[in-house]
């Protein structure tokens, strides 16, 4: 392996990383944005949606690495999973909202975030009480197809997830700027009261985003999945702070810098397993976020925002 | 309120001083005697472990608590506390025996060991000088930790402590050669009491009950240091950040310092904790202190009551004891009444398991019905007497003036404001703004809104960054910080009103007296005859400058300012302006929001303080007000002065009556005078 | 969990149909010892903690069921050192447990912890208590080494014992096959940051510096982290012949899923830590075919047999495969069984002390992990290890250990 084709290599599990804590840091950044909510319970609602994911394959047959499709049926299979997963984790996302979040809107203070973390709790332990703690095996259902760079490789899969990501980036970033839905996501982000007055129904807002935000948390469970081939209780923690800090970095509440801070970080992480060993990729990811904010506290691509208090 | 209020109806007839007083001495004898009632020691442990908690709750109460800085990684002081006392008593880091270590070795914080090769130093620090320093260390890993954070607001903040909180363990579990890593340090030594005038010396070993009297004694030290801490300015600064970080900087709050010093003391509490804690586990392993055990200690402190110190101890505890002895005595029970009935339902019922499916339970269940915790920080409110209720209304300005120490104007300008330009962005909010307000005059700014009146305010305190040249007493002020605007003399209230809701009346008067007073951490804490004469001194004055306003405020001066009546929260912003001793005060439309009566009191009043030697720039709407005290009148329009003059000067300049009053009082103006003309010709 | 009921009834039966030995009094009634076990079930590892613990749960229904000491019931009492507080084990509350233990004087022996922070925490506890516990999991030698007896031994005799070994002897034999038996030239070694896997792996490494076995390289992975594909293209562009884990499942299986997609030709090891059912469970085939895994245990061929027979009562009872720390486990509980039955067979009383001593002597020739023996320290004396490969046999179920890891010799010693 020349030390270009390690380069090239290296750039492609960076990306990979990447595209994978960009997806989870959308939904983050898109509750950040309406809400200003830190809504911790997305790392379990990711973690339940891979759960939910598995056991859709499954019924479906697809269990282990044994069944590989291609073709119509694997479209057709990986649709039905993208539907079934997004729409109960949204649905989910929902429940939380209506039922928890939404008598504490007009709370200041921790109080909603302090929530998310009881909610994380309770949904981190259906899974491990109601399911297990064990590594579950992920249904893989994707043929093995890649293409070699010199010894650098690049599979189907990496190349799935990048698309999947930047089409729901972008698929976000138009629903966001140009539906009305979006345009009264906007408003609510900007001054909940004043768009209620213009007419925007602010609770279905808030329940919207609630539900794109949940199930795009779904749809990252499944991808998660399908790369990496196995679910497991605590997976929402570490992937989901990355994806968070990713959101932070990029500047939260931005579709954009959700997208840029999770492949910088991807790079950052892949860069220091490189170089100089992944036990201090945390360490080095956290060390950068605080450089980066002290310079620019509302991240990098992030609006400026004068002083709310 | 509630559980406390029920516990303590029987003794209503107490004053709540006396009731407070009995309850501690109760529980703390309970708490004494407890060892003795039981022989197993692993209860003792528990709660010597549920005091752990207590301290670590306590720690984080002064950093999220008081200061309202949200810091989820706050068992990275607990590690750095453990790590520090661990490293300095194990087999761990032990580098080779030169004779540079005898000093220390004579005074019994090294010894010089063997164990085949050359001689080795091991480290033998005490416990008991442990203590403190662990606190020191760790107080000043919290400023480490607390000074890339100070810019960033509560969301940022909660991310970039959360990194700090991965970041200690995974140093701890890497750093192999100081820390053993993830094996965990071997040999941390347990405290000793060593010989003294016939007593033989005492070691703790692996005897619970003595880390249990420690423990007890820890909590009670942080208890008492938390309460002292609350009830001082520094205590006060810390909430007056929490409420409403402008006006705190604009009340004479340095923010830099006091956000430090609250990372620092929170630190301290939990490297106390963490010295304490490793000497009685006597091994120090990495994930003793992950992201749980932040969150968890967040629980705790929400699950007590933000700021209640009290809460926090007993939120602490439950949650520990829930987790490691009421569900696991739960479990026995139900399963031997499920071997007594025969239920194998029962019998394999398991509740740990569920503990954090409970605690999950829990906090939502709090966060949603009770969020100010098991024992809320803010007092319950004496009700008012009805004659207390109604203001003696009567017009004639301020009562018991005498009290109140007269102003000394000087003469000359007080304030010189020279070509200030304010610009955000694009647009220029000030331009080459110039005013001068001489010693003990009255000067109002007018103008429509939008106009930057209260632009120029915030150029004048700092608030916001400007070019020119503002000049106190000779002194420039720009450059200058908010607080430090204050000290210099200018104080200022807003025309938003921002108090410090939470706050009482009486507190609200206190933080404006902040940069005036002295008192540090230490004489807080210990309160030395000096420290206790200024709080007197402080507390005296606020009733006096309260008094000013009759039965308006004073009998509602320990009540919180967020149930005020609009005037009345008006009247204590001017008061803790007041408290700062200004020698200029800046009022930004004092009687906004208040009615005929109320207008022409507060102008009375106003009128007053000008004639007791304070000077005044206002900011006003009403005319009338603005005729009746203002030797001049500037008038602003989109950030320049357009006139200046006396009340009646500039309502006839034309350019105010077209950009300011309006064409129909231009009009109206101007048949007047067309009146008083043909009158006088 | 445990539904105790029926081995009462059945124990109660045998011991009224026997009456043997009753000290005192007309009524036979057994006396009941408590046997403490310390395990970590709260947290995302509970569910493998659970089957750990199945292992003493088996052991001591079997004994009481079929009384297997005539005069003694074993009361097997769960603690959980897990606490919600640290998310998972928490050696404050493996202390409290030991205190816990120790304060009763019903209990004569423990079995546990799982890990070695949670020992060492305990250990000097139960020396001053002089209960013997025995691990079957933690393996940091530091707590039984003499050179840390006065942290970890106060009272001087040996509290903890192991029915592991600890990492001094699986890294180095797998780095004497590795080099020997396979024939690799050079290897790149991972570890998964835990005191188990940092600890073999660095006895690995050290072995293979012994042998001129080139090491390229030593990594640590996030046992959190799901993508170990850097470090991996990392090893791919060293030319790596060999690859060798330290560490448990938790990483071991997501390692071995990303292996097989990156290095697929590169030769894998692992110690024990990855020999159980989660790999086969959570990586699955093709990902797990080939690793090679090291086993603290002679491998006899009768074993399969015994071994055979124990995971079928196991799954009877259980629903599910046992997995290698429920073998230790089992093992420790066994070990504990026969010290009380040779005491109780030679008629002297049944206490914490009497146990302590006995387990010094206890032999067990024939364990399902080959045969048992303490040193003074409380280490096993067997210090053989078995080598294992994972050869797909797609006739057995595939999460089956005994069938899907092939036994390929003993390794090397030297």
């Amino acid at each position: 392996m020349t030390s270009g084709e390690l380069f090239l290599q290296q750039l492609i599990n960076g990306l990979n990383l990447g595209a994978m804590y960009s997806l989870l840091a959308l939904g983050f950044t898109l509750v950040y944005g309406i809400m200003e909510l830190i809504n911790f319970s997305h790392f379990n609602v990711f973690m339940v949606g891979a759960f939910i994911a598995l056991g859709v394959l499954r019924l479906m047959g697809l269990d282990g690495q044994n069944v590989i499709l291609s073709g119509l049926p694997l479209v057709a299979v990986i649709l039905v999973a993208f539907v079934v997963t997004m729409f109960s984790t949204g649905m989910i996302g929902v429940g939380i909202e209506r039922l928890l979040l939404r008598p504490l809107r007009a709370v200041t203070g921790p109080a909603a975030m302090i929530l998310t973390i009881g909610v994380s709790y309770i949904l981190f332990n259906i899974i491990l009480i109601g399911v297990g703690g064990d590594t579950r095996n992920f249904a893989n259902p994707l043929p093995s197809v890649s293409w070699h760079f010199g010894e650098a490789t690049l599979r189907l899969r990496d190349v799935l997830i990048w698309g999947i990501t930047i089409v729901l980036m972008l698929g976000l970033t138009y629903f966001v700027q140009f539906t009305k839905l979006g345009k009264g996501m906007r408003a609510t982000a900007q001054d909940p009261e004043a768009a209620r007055m213009m007419g925007v129904e602010v609770d279905n807002v808030v329940g919207l985003s609630f539900f794109i935000g949940s199930a795009l948390a779904g749809a990252s469970g499944l991808i998660f999945g399908l790369y990496y081939n196995y679910a497991k209780v605590d997976m929402g923690f570490s992937a989901g702070l990355r994806a968070f800090t990713a959101a932070v970095l990029g500047g939260i509440g931005n579709v954009p810098g959700a997208m840029l801070g999770g492949v910088l970080i991807g790079l950052i992480e892949a860069g220091s397993s490189q170089l100089i060993g992944q036990a201090w990729a945390d360490v080095i990811i956290f060390s950068i976020l605080v450089i980066v904010l002290v310079f620019r506290p509302a991240g990098l691509l992030g609006r400026q925002a004068p002083n709310k208090s | 309120m509630a559980v406390t209020d029920i516990l303590a109806r029987p003794f209503a007839s107490w004053s709540q001083q006396k009731r407070q007083g009995w309850a501690t001495i109760l529980v703390a004898v309970a708490f004494a005697i407890y060892p003795f009632l039981t022989d197993d020691d692993s209860n003792i442990d528990t709660i010597a472990n549920a005091m752990s908690y207590a301290t670590l709750a306590l720690g984080l109460n002064i950093v999220v608590g008081f200061a309202g800085l949200l810091d989820l990684g706050y068992a990275a002081f607990f590690a750095i506390g453990a790590y520090y006392y661990g490293i300095f008593t194990a087999y761990q880091v032990m580098p080779h025996w030169s004779s540079g270590w005898e000093p220390l070795a004579a005074v019994g914080l090294v010894e010089k060991i063997n164990q085949g090769g050359g001689d080795l130093v091991h480290f033998t620090m005490s416990f008991w000088l442990a203590l403190p320093t662990g606190a020191l260390v760790a107080g000043l890993f919290g400023v480490l930790f607390g000074a890339p954070t100070l810019r960033l607001r509560g969301d940022y903040l909660a991310i970039v402590t959360l990194g700090f909180g991965e970041i200690v363990p995974i140093v701890a579990r890497n750093a192999e050669s100081i820390t053993n890593g993830a094996a965990g340090l071997n040999g941390v030594k347990g405290p000793t009491i060593p010989a003294w005038f016939g007593f033989e010396g005492y070691s703790f070993g692996v005897n619970a009950t003595p880390y249990y009297y420690v423990g007890m004694a820890l909590v009670a030290i942080l208890i008492f240091s938390s309460i002292r801490l609350r009830d001082s300015r520094i205590g006060r600064a810390w909430m007056a950040i929490r409420e409403d970080e402008t006006a705190a900087s604009a009340m004479g709050i340095n923010l830099r310092n006091f956000k430090l010093l609250a990372f620092a003391i929170g630190a301290s509490f939990s490297g106390f904790t963490g010295v304490f804690f490793v000497s009685k586990l006597q091994v120090a392993t990495p994930e003793m202190f992950n992201f749980s055990v932040s969150s968890m200690l967040i629980v705790m402190v929400v699950l007590g009551g933000m700021g209640s110190v009290w809460g926090v101890v007993v939120g602490a505890a439950l949650l520990q004891l829930l987790q490691t002895w009421i569900l696991p005595r739960t479990t026995d029970v139900i399963r031997a009444i499920g071997e007594t009935v025969g239920s194998d339902f029962l019998m394999s019922a398991d509740l740990v398991q569920w503990t954090q499916m409970f605690f999950g339970v829990i906090i939502v269940i709090m966060m949603l019905f009770r969020r100010e915790g098991l024992i809320p920080a803010t007092r319950a409110q004496p009700k008012l007497e009805m004659e207390e209720q109604h203001a003696d209304v009567k017009r004639g300005g301020f009562v018991n003036v005498d009290r109140i120490e007269k102003w000394h104007p000087g003469t000359g300008n007080a304030l010189e404001i020279k070509d200030v330009t304010v610009r955000f962005g694009g647009l220029v909010a000030l331009n080459k703004v110039n005013l001068t307000i001489p010693a003990g005059g009255v000067i109002a700014v007018i103008g429509p809104n939008g106009s930057g009146k209260s632009t120029l305010f915030n150029a004048i305190t700092g608030l916001v960054t400007s070019e020119g040249s503002i000049k106190f007493e000779g002194h420039e002020l720009i450059g200058l910080r908010p607080d430090e605007v204050l000290a210099r003399g200018v104080a200022r209230t807003f025309q938003n009103i921002r108090l410090f809701p939470k706050l009482t009346v009486l507190e609200n008067v206190l933080v404006g007296q902040h940069c005036r007073l002295k008192t540090l951490p230490f004489g807080a804490i210990f309160r030395p005859p000096s420290a206790r004469a200024e709080e007197q001194g402080a507390l005296r004055k606020a009733l006096d400058i309260l008094g000013l306003f009759g039965n308006r405020l004073t009998p509602r001066a320990n009540h919180t300012v967020a149930g005020l009546s609009y005037a009345n929260r008006r009247r204590v912003e001017i008061s803790r302006a007041l408290a700062s001793r200004p020698r200029i005060l800046l009022l930004d439309e004092p009687t906004a929001g208040m009615n005929p009566n109320e207008t022409l009191e507060l102008a009375e009043q106003i009128g007053e303080l000008n004639a007791m030697g304070l000077t005044i720039l206002i900011i006003e709407h009403k005319l009338d007000v603005v005729t009746r005290l203002a030797n001049r009148v500037t008038v602003l329009d989109h950030g320049d002065v357009i006139a200046e003059g006396t009340a009646d000067e500039v309502q006839r300049n034309e350019e105010v009556l077209t950009a300011y009053l309006g064409r129909a009082h231009r009009a109206k103006i101007e048949a007047q005078d067309a009146a008083k003309e043909t009158a006088n010709g | 969990m445990i539904s105790r009921r029926s081995a009462f009834k059945a124990a109660a039966g045998i011991a009224a149909a026997g009456t043997f030995a009753v000290t005192e009094g007309a009524q036979a009634a057994d006396k009941t010892v408590k046997v403490g076990m310390d395990l970590s079930l709260t947290g995302a590892d509970s569910e493998s903690a659970i089957r750990v613990g199945n292992g003493a749960i088996l052991a001591f229904e079997d004994a009481n069921k079929y009384g297997e000491v005539p005069g003694i019931k074993f009361d097997l009492v769960k603690f959980d050192d897990g606490t919600a507080t640290a998310g998972q084990y928490d050696p404050a509350q493996a202390a409290t447990n030991a205190r816990k233990m120790v304060s009763d004087k019903g209990f004569i022996a423990a079995l546990g912890p799982q890990m070695s922070g949670a020992g060492k925490a305990m250990s000097p506890i139960l020396s001053e208590g002089n209960l013997a516990i025995i691990t079957p999991s933690s393996t940091n030698p530091d707590i039984t080494d003499p050179k840390f007896a006065a942290q970890y031994r106060p009272k001087g005799k040996a509290v903890y014992f192991r029915t592991v070994t600890t990492d001094a002897y699986q890294g180095p034999n797998m780095a004497n096959f590795l080099a020997k038996t396979v024939g690799i030239k050079s290897v790149y070694i991972l570890d998964d940051s835990g005191a188990y896997g940092v600890g073999i792996a660095d006895s690995f490494q050290k072995r293979c510096e012994e042998l001129g076995l080139k090491v390229l390289g030593r990594d640590r992975l996030d046992p959190k982290a799901a993508d170990y594909s850097a470090v991996l293209t990392k090893i791919k562009s060293l030319n790596a012949d060999g690859l060798y884990y330290g560490g448990v499942g938790q990483a071991g299986v997501k390692l071995a899923k990303q292996v097989y997609e990156i290095l697929p030709k590169i030769v894998k090891a692992g110690g024990d830590g990855i020999y159980g059912v989660e790999l086969l469970k959570g990586a699955g085939f093709p990902a797990a075919d080939g690793w090679y895994a090291s086993n603290a245990s002679p491998h006899k061929d009768d074993g399969d047999k015994k071994m055979k027979e124990f995971s079928d009562r196991f799954n009877a009872r259980f629903k599910g495969s046992p997995d290698d720390y429920t073998l230790t486990m089992y093992v420790a509980a066994r070990a504990i069984i026969e010290t009380v039955k040779v005491l109780q067979a030679a008629g002297k009383p049944v206490t914490r002390d009497t146990v302590r001593d006995g387990l010094q002597s206890v032999r067990m020739a024939n364990s399902l992990i080959g045969p048992v023996e303490f040193d003074e320290n409380g280490d096993l004396k067997n210090k053989v290890i078995s080598v294992f490969q994972v050869k797909k046999d797609a006739s057995k179920p595939l999460d089956n250990m005994d069938d899907q890891f092939a036994y390929i010799g003993i390794a090397p010693m030297s």
